[in-house]
């Protein structure tokens, strides 16, 4: 594997910020939601469905927007391993952010419950930590069901790079 | 002549199918030496770029053989190509085609990046080497959208020199550039031809630009109808 793609894939993506915050958010709601076994409200669909779906559309997102990027690093004498690499950089680094905010609001949430001595069910903050935080155990686990259910999305996004011929950078230019 | 770098055989090239196909190539045979500055013109749909194309293994031909430094791109898999591309080809387009979120020092580091072989710190150095010769070192940390239309060409002219190949296709280079800048990188890019004895094959229809080139073929309707 080349790991320097992998790393440069990683710092390419945070240039796509509107994007990429934007999925950071929808994967940490994920998070809390496939840790927490719940359905999603309104639509009655099983949470972790529901986070295979979203991984999978989000794969192939990138693959998308990044479209012209990928004809012209084809151009460029890119393989299809090598641009595979600048989508897994992508969805690795939104996944990763996700836990670790998901991560940090928990520790922050039970740090200020310990800190006001909050007892008893009904007190917002208590029903913030009832919303929000996650165990430890269950947010580890929750990030591996994550991580397996990037894998179809990944393999549908590969299919889609792999499809799209160099010449598509000159043509749409 | 000495044993072509480029060889085009009885290349036809048809897009579309029954009624509605379109012969963009017909029966092309051509020769290229190492070291030589070629212009193809003719006028817009005459087959030109589509031929370009053709060389460089962008596209397949119907029919025929494309043999670069001896190797016949029509016969390579998809998975092989790129390599071929990558050692021997070096492009330079009208759009300049430089990925927006990069810098160009960036676009320029990113044709050595799937290389195992070359050190980071080698990648480095030879992206800064060819900003450099292309007068481009001050705005490597430029994206492409802080740069005017002939910096940009410029930097493409770097990523397209960077991993050293012996053949740089040029296609409509100046396409996008007023006639003092459209000069300009002319220039660089005959220079290369006279210095480095890279193989120029340059694709317009700006006849103004054939006063840099050493061999004019002129194509219409997809044939070649002079080289001289």
């Amino acid at each position: 594997m080349n790991f320097r793609i992998l790393l440069k894939s990683i710092k390419f993506a945070f240039r796509a910020k509107k994007r990429v915050f934007f999925f950071i958010i929808v994967y940490a709601v994920l998070i809390i939601w496939v840790a927490k076994s719940q359905a999603i409200p309104a639509l009655g669909i099983p949470s972790w469905i529901m986070a295979l779906i979203v991984s999978t559309v989000y794969a192939i997102l990138i693959a998308q927007f990044r479209r012209r990027d990928i004809a012209i690093l084809k151009c460029l004498s890119w393989r299809n391993s090598e641009i595979l690499l600048l989508l897994v950089g992508e969805v690795v680094l939104v996944s990763l952010s996700a836990f670790l905010l998901i991560f940090q609001v928990s520790v922050e949430i039970l740090g200020l419950v310990a800190y006001f001595e909050v007892i008893g069910p009904n007190t917002i903050l208590a029903i913030i930590q009832d919303l929000i935080t996650v165990p430890a155990v269950d947010l580890g686990m929750t990030m591996l069901v994550i991580v397996a259910f990037q894998i179809p999305g990944l393999l549908l996004a590969q299919y889609r790079a792999m499809n799209i011929p160099p010449m598509r950078a000159l043509r749409e230019e | 002549m000495v044993n072509p770098i480029i060889r085009v055989e009885e290349v036809d090239k048809e897009y579309g199918k029954g009624k509605n196909t379109v012969a963009a190539l017909k029966d092309i045979n051509l020769e290229i030496a190492p070291g030589e500055f070629i212009a193809v013109v003719g006028p817009s749909g005459c087959g030109k770029s589509t031929l370009l194309h053709v060389m460089a293994g962008l596209e397949q031909p119907s029919s025929g053989r494309i043999l670069l430094d001896g190797v016949d791109v029509t016969l390579i898999s998809e998975r092989d190509l790129p390599k071929v591309r990558a050692e021997k080809i070096g492009f330079v387009f009208q759009s300049f085609l430089l990925i927006e979120d990069l810098t160009s020092y960036e676009n320029v580091e990113a044709v050595l990046w799937p290389s195992d072989e070359l050190k980071k710190e080698s990648q480095e150095s030879m992206a800064l080497e060819v900003l450099r010769e292309v007068d481009m070192l001050e705005r490597r940390d430029h994206r492409p959208s802080q740069l005017s239309g002939g910096e940009q060409q410029r930097v493409a002219i770097a990523r397209a020199l960077v991993n050293d190949p012996p053949i740089l296709f040029c296609d409509e280079p100046t396409g996008n550039l007023d006639s003092k800048t459209g000069e300009t990188i002319m220039k660089m890019i005959a220079k290369l031809n006279r210095e480095k004895k890279m193989t120029v094959v340059l694709v317009t229809h700006n006849e103004e630009l054939t006063k840099y080139a050493k061999r004019i073929i002129r194509m219409r309707d997809g044939a070649v109808t002079s080289d001289r």
